[in-house]
């Protein structure tokens, strides 16, 4: 390395940053801080009407009412994360196969097969669920659980898909063959081979994968049709409604999980494109 | 201890139209180190992966002592694999990697503590149950390897270029720990390889695969002096080839009318013999002795190349240096051929 | 063997989900627009739903007002995550724990971030109170509108929020996979810091950049909670108008709920075209 290169390098990677530019980051951190602000504050507060800056008196009283037994929230936590995990685990079971085959093979009409995977996480799902309503109100899945659980499936599964042919494509599959000339047998091979190879990569997919199917909206309301409540549905209705309080207190619990899997280390995937395109369901 | 025979496998690809594997036959005896030689990509590995069931042949048998194996999955054949990588399971611990076939097996505990201990002791890694495969080096990692296929005590051995990923020091340490093991274990063996020197070291037949087929199976002496034909002995490094007639136990051709070894006398065209058999210096006035010119020399290190003309035919000899040294580029040389060293390839 | 029949056996259970729900939804909205009905008994195809909507005026502003509303905020997002992103791969103090709280939010559900920027930006929230506190509004209504306001502002501000953190976090993968070999030889053949962003680093990152942009704008296109929380209800933003219009009463509103169902996705097809176009030349270079 030259002198003038070692220069120049050390000025495109300065270590540290200029008051403006902390300036400026401060700016952009605290702007995607803020909107959560109000919202835990809400959670808490009793009365804060206008034009308080702080709540004038704090009480417990959304909490209380959220874990009610009278209330509507612990229900829809419920369905909603129910939902979630049969999604997650169906995804798991059919995306598996398929992000194995793509993440390992190469054949023809493979660019195509992507394509048709990946198109269900960039064309809204308003304009599936819409012509979808008609078959499942005839089928009798419209406003019933299981309707919207297939229903979540047209994000969840091409998200899983995905993950898992990022995870097939730095696998070995002599491996397996390994194993099977040791003596396992195909399930023995998946049980003690093959699933805690993939397993880092299983997870982080199914948590992903619940998150999806825990921020869907659109697909829950028009399929669900009221009748399947879940979290963001009752967010939204608090919200509409007025009730800060309470709206407040949904929203803590409604972003969760997704904080808790930001804190479990999926920060090393959200770097790689496909997790953070994922993230685009959410 | 087991007696493997191949007969006339064939393996294509789907959408190949050239067969990976072609018409091969084999016997592989029962307790036998076998070297499968050949080139990269010449279809040995496919040979192994079918030899273990990791692959269906399109046509043909394989037989253990008689019985043929094709209906058997992999995991009931017996014929354990080792791979160039190791593909030790990361998530495991050395010990654990050795007593994996075992307990797929069904073994108990006991059963398969003693028999890994005793299995890592055999590959000079006794103690080490508990390393991840990350806390060993190279030849440690594929003496793991080693140990978690022989603890079966499988039928046959297939390895697969097991060695090839290691420094050549280490290389030769584990070909010396490898025949160790076969002289204790008498496993019959079947070892892949590109490396000729290491398929002489260490097995007592060759078999060699070119493009497929299978071109001369026989003990790596007679690979060496009898190739069977112009590629096997191109492959074993053979750089003289001189046009001419066979008649009668003698040879025809621009150096003269040579003699012939008993065993050589078949009617080919092209004679061949080995760099280093060639005796020069010293005028002799026995058989197959001529006058040819040194064309030009080149030090080697260990031996010295001279290339010797005679009339149109130029060929190698290699000398060691210190006989090659007085030798003047330019100027005539007696040469002598041994009649063992000669050879005809049809 | 099993070889040749292995991998459409791995593919198809989720190609058959994928076919069937999927392009199934899509093909029975699509036959649903052109008034194909049989619970109505009606059987005949037409473009009438496609004309009404067409001609409508609300219709019309709607499209504008939505397609307003997607490019401003992806324009906006994008520009904001370029700036991020060169920030974000120096080395400073306290880089990881920025890093992770640029990415809080990419986990946080949209309408989680529609409520909160209403609770800040509507006309009682919090920069209203801020503003009454420093005396430059006397009532809430002297606050500027930018919830349910023509503009759309308070939607672009949600996705704004929502989408710089999600183009960032691909533009900052996308520096590391470039290393920045390229700025140094920019820079020692003698272009100034801002050539070499402009000229070196701005052309390698645009395929990421480009495709990223992409996905954003085909899902604020077609987002349905957002504008429902914070849009006003007339023009409504596509998606909103479209599930009124199947919601309506009156069952002949329903070809025309499809037929915008059908533009939203015709609009997401262009932009998967482009993204494949953008991801085959990607991993070229």
């Amino acid at each position: 390395m030259t002198m003038v290169e070692i220069r120049i390098r050390a000025e495109i990677s300065r270590d540290g940053l200029s008051g403006p530019t902390w300036f400026a980051l401060v700016l952009l951190i605290s702007w995607l801080i803020l909107p959560l602000i109000p919202l835990a504050v809400w959670s808490i507060s009793r009365s804060w009407f206008f034009p308080d800056i702080t709540p004038s008196a704090y009480s417990l009283r959304a909490w209380r009412y959220v874990f009610s037994s009278t209330s509507e929230v612990l229900p829809a936590l419920g369905v909603t994360t129910l939902i979630a995990l049969c999604a997650t685990l169906l995804s798991a079971i059919i995306g598996l196969p398929a992000g194995r085959a793509l993440g390992l093979y190469q054949f023809r009409g493979k660019s195509a097969v992507e394509l048709l995977i990946l198109a269900p996480t960039i064309v809204p799902g308003i304009a599936v669920a819409l012509g979808l309503h008609v078959v499942f109100l005839n089928l009798g899945l419209a406003g019933s659980f299981l309707g919207v659980l297939i229903v979540h499936l047209i994000p969840t599964l091409p998200y899983m898909v995905l993950v898992m042919a990022g995870v097939f494509a730095n696998y070995n599959p002599e491996i397996e063959a390994q194993a099977r000339s040791l003596g396992a047998d195909p399930f023995q091979t998946f049980y003690y081979v093959t699933l805690p190879a993939i397993l880092p990569g299983l997870l982080i997919g199914s948590l992903f994968t619940f998150l999806v199917s825990w921020s869907q909206y659109i697909l829950t309301l028009l399929i669900g049709g009221g009748r399947v409540v879940t979290l963001p549905l009752l967010l939204f209705n608090f919200a509409s409604a007025g009730r800060n309080d309470i709206t407040g207190a949904i929203s803590m619990i409604y972003i969760l999980p997704g904080v808790v899997l930001l804190l479990l280390g999926a920060r090393h995937l959200t770097g790689r494109n496909t997790a953070a395109e994922s993230l685009r369901q959410i | 201890m087991t007696n493997v025979s191949l007969e006339n496998l064939t393996k294509f690809y789907p959408g190949e139209t050239m067969p990976a594997v072609k018409n091969v036959s084999l016997q592989v005896e029962s307790g036998s180190l076998t070297a499968l030689l050949g080139p990269s990509a010449c279809g040995k590995s496919t040979i192994l992966k079918m030899i273990a069931g990791l692959l269906a042949p399109t046509s043909g048998n394989i037989r253990f002592d008689g019985q043929s194996i094709l209906r058997l999955p992999p995991d009931r054949r017996d014929a354990v694999m080792v791979f160039q990588n190791h593909l030790l399971f990361p998530y495991m611990t050395a010990g654990e990697n050795v007593g994996f076939g075992l307990k797929m097996r069904h073994r108990t505990r006991k059963e398969i503590t003693q028999a890994v201990s005793r299995m890592l002791e055999l590959v000079q890694l006794a103690g080490m149950e508990q390393r991840k495969p990350s806390q060993l080096s190279g030849g440690q990692q594929q003496r793991v390897a080693l140990a978690r296929a022989l603890v079966l005590r499988p039928q046959i051995l297939l390895l697969d270029e097991p060695f090839s990923n290691l420094d050549a020091n280490l290389r030769l340490e584990m070909q010396q720990l490898l025949i160790s093991l076969h002289q204790k274990l008498g496993t019959t063996m079947l070892f892949v390889t590109h490396d000729q020197e290491e398929a002489v070291s260490l097995s007592s037949r060759i078999a060699l695969v070119l493009e497929g087929t299978l071109r001369q199976y026989a003990p790596a002496a007679t690979l060496y002096d009898q190739p069977a034909d112009r590629e096997v002995a191109k492959f074993f490094g053979a750089k003289n080839f001189i046009p001419g007639n066979c008649t009668d136990g003698y040879f025809e051709c621009a150096l003269g009318c040579l003699a012939l070894p008993e065993e050589a006398s078949i009617a080919g065209k092209i004679l061949t013999f080995r760099p280093e058999n060639v005796i020069l210096g010293t005028a002799r006035n026995t058989e197959n002795s001529f006058q040819a010119t040194l064309m030009s020399k080149k030090f080697l290190g260990s031996q010295t190349r001279l290339e010797l003309r005679k009339d149109a035919v130029t060929f190698q000899a290699l000398l060691a240096p210190h006989i090659a040294e007085p030798l003047m580029e330019g100027s005539p040389v007696s040469v002598h051929l041994p009649r063992r060293s000669l050879w005809v390839l049809g | 063997m099993l070889d040749r029949w292995k991998i459409p056996l791995l593919l198809s259970p989720a190609l058959l989900l994928i076919v069937g729900l999927f392009l199934g939804g899509l093909f029975l909205g699509l036959i649903g627009s052109l008034g194909y009905m049989p619970q109505l008994g009606r059987e005949e195809l037409s473009f009438d739903a496609y004309r009404n909507i067409l001609t409508s005026e609300s219709f019309c502003l709607s499209f504008l007002l939505t397609f307003y509303i997607s490019f401003t905020s992806t324009v906006i997002a994008s520009a904001l995550a370029i700036i991020a992103a060169l920030i974000l791969r120096r080395h400073f103090i306290g880089r990881s724990v920025i890093n992770f709280l640029f990415q809080i939010n990419l986990t946080v559900p949209h309408l989680v971030g529609a409520v909160g920027i209403l609770y800040l930006f509507s006309q009682s929230g919090f920069f209203a109170r801020l503003a009454y506190e420093f005396e430059l509004i006397a009532r809430p209504s002297d606050f500027p509108a930018l919830i349910y306001d023509p503009l759309a502002i308070g939607i672009i501000l949600q996705y704004v929020w929502k989408e710089v953190p999600f183009i960032g976090m691909i533009l900052l993968a996308n520096m590391q996979t470039f290393g920045q070999d390229y700025e140094t030889a920019a820079r020692s053949l003698g272009a100034s810091r801002w050539q070499s962003f402009r000229y070196v680093l701005l052309p390698l990152l645009t395929p990421g950049l480009l495709a990223a942009a992409l996905i954003v704008f085909a899902f604020t296109f077609g987002a349905y909670e957002i504008p429902a929380l914070l849009g006003q209800n007339y023009p409504a933003a596509l998606p909103v108008l479209a599930y009124q219009s199947f919601t309506d009463v009156d069952l002949n509103a329903r070809p025309e709920a499809l037929a915008m169902g059908m533009i939203i996705a015709a609009l997401s097809a262009v932009m998967i075209v482009g993204y494949a176009r953008l991801a085959r030349r990607y991993v070229r270079t």
